[in-house]
């Protein structure tokens, strides 16, 4: 007779951090809460052996290297985690992947402060109509970098991270600097 | 790092049946997946106790979202009794302790196996479409290569000219299920094989839908309030199939998809192909309290 399998703690966290995740770039610029803050839960929902990560904050590398996933320059990661993102020059390295293969293209994790700073307009897959974001704590001339690099379907997917709050901005979304 | 912090104590098995890296892998293609919408994304596709084509792509993704807060839906064809319906709902609960439901309304992840319910699908649920054959070109492209290739340049004159033969052959477009439909302007998709009835309900809609291919290997979604367009030539509007006008003989609802079920005389009687809407507008005419939600069409038009 086959029992039940209840979910541990690392299941749990890592199916509600997914959740979040999947939802935050499902409805552009609306925040989503983390089950805890940090990127050390979305590391351990998305990655693992088969990952290759750059990790900009020395501090995150242990938890990187618990995963499994290898820690390469910035143009060969399929996962960059920022910290702080302190140069918009930084974005240029990042893979955009093919037209063939669009899933090549990085997801990017950048620490910023939600609700403060400078606004800008989002339009696109999943937002219903407009939907202004306030970020701050982004280097000048990172929306230009952006726009610049980004030729859909290739493209990076940004998702930016204010403690356990979780703002996605896909490939797909237009971004309009108010 | 120890040895003892890379391990995992012994498990009988996986909580939702798939391990940990198979989840992780599912995941990072849907991120990709929603962030280009309408593109296919090849994934690896991991063994369920089911065979290949009977929903193996829908139940992973179900299988990868459930937590045993998550109220299913498993519907096929529109009913919930179908053997293949009440094996996957009865899988999904089994392996997940999540709770099951019949009602749209209650659902929060349905999966499901060629149509859409009538209900109208709220901003947190997750339509989960199983795909025979995700390659909306393999009819006039059997080379998946060359037909990537032409996906990434936009190169859709075969499916339109194809489209423009039926019309010149046989006076209306032919293609009755998965109708070819233009994603967020740019990725030409299958919506796995719903009718057509079915295609205008993912035009800017608030739900996300994610249609997988478990024996294909391919998973692609669209995010809500995303652009879904059939393809269409302006002097020839896209159609939905004649039902408009057809009455269920068992619940008498009106103006829905239905199936035509064929009578000892020759005749055909009609009944909701969403079988729990059916139940649910019988219960009521009963004097039920139940709750029916609005739905896409009304009197066999399209609302929204």
């Amino acid at each position: 007779m086959l029992t039940t399998p209840i979910p541990d703690a690392a299941e749990t966290r890592s199916n509600a951090t997914f959740d979040a995740i999947l939802w935050a770039l499902s409805r552009p610029g609306l925040p989503r809460n983390l089950p805890e803050p940090g990127e050390a839960a979305l590391i351990e929902a998305l990655l693992d052996r088969e990952c290759a990560a750059y990790a900009g904050d020395p501090l995150l590398i242990p938890v990187l290297a618990q995963s499994g996933a290898r820690l390469v320059d910035l143009s060969e990661a399929d996962h960059v985690f920022f910290g702080r993102l302190l140069d918009a020059e930084y974005l240029r390295a990042c893979r955009v992947g093919s037209d063939l293969y669009p899933d090549d293209g990085a997801t990017l994790v950048i620490r910023a402060r939600i609700g403060q700073g400078a606004t800008v307009r989002l339009t696109g897959p999943g937002v219903n109509g407009v939907v202004e974001l306030q970020l701050d704590g982004l280097p000048a001339g990172f929306w230009q970098e952006r726009a610049r690099l980004i030729r859909y379907p290739m493209g990076f997917d940004l998702l930016f991270l204010d403690g356990d709050r979780l703002i996605g901005l896909p490939r797909s979304t237009k971004v309009e600097v108010l | 790092m120890t040895l003892a912090s890379l391990t995992k104590p012994w498990a009988p098995m996986s909580y939702g049946f798939l391990d940990a890296s198979a989840k992780r892998e599912l995941r990072r293609k849907m991120v990709k997946a929603v962030c280009v919408p309408g593109c296919q994304m090849p994934y690896a596709s991991r063994e369920v106790p089911m065979a290949r084509g009977w929903g193996t792509g829908g139940l992973q993704v179900s299988l990868t979202l459930i937590n045993p807060q998550t109220c299913v839906k498993v519907i096929d064809q529109g009913a919930d009794d179908s053997v293949n319906a009440a094996s996957i709902r009865r899988f999904l609960s089994r392996v997940s302790g999540a709770p099951v439901t019949l009602d749209t309304l209650q659902a929060d992840l349905i999966q499901s196996r060629h149509r859409i319910p009538e209900e109208i699908l709220r901003e947190d649920q997750v339509l989960v479409l199983q795909v025979p054959n995700p390659e909306p070109l393999r009819s006039v492209q059997p080379n998946m290569s060359i037909a990537r290739q032409m996906h990434g340049d936009a190169d859709y004159g075969r499916m339109w000219l194809q489209l423009y033969e039926q019309i010149v052959r046989s006076g209306r477009v032919m293609q009755g299920a998965s109708y070819p439909s233009m994603v967020n302007g740019r990725h030409v998709m299958t919506p796995s094989p719903i009718p057509r009835w079915d295609v205008p309900k993912l035009h800017m809609a608030k739900h996300l839908t994610i249609l997988s291919a478990g024996r294909e290997k391919r998973i692609f979604a669209v995010p809500p309030y995303c652009r879904v367009e059939p393809l269409v030539f302006d002097d020839v509007p896209y159609r939905v199939e004649d039902h408009a006008g057809l009455t269920c003989s068992r619940s008498g609802a009106k103006g829905f998809f239905m199936n035509e079920v064929p009578q000892d005389d020759g005749t055909s009687a009609f009944e909701l192909s969403d079988s729990e809407y059916g139940v649910k507008s019988i219960r009521r005419a009963e004097g039920d309290p139940v709750d029916l939600g609005d739905t896409w069409y009304t009197n066999g038009e399209l609302t929204k």
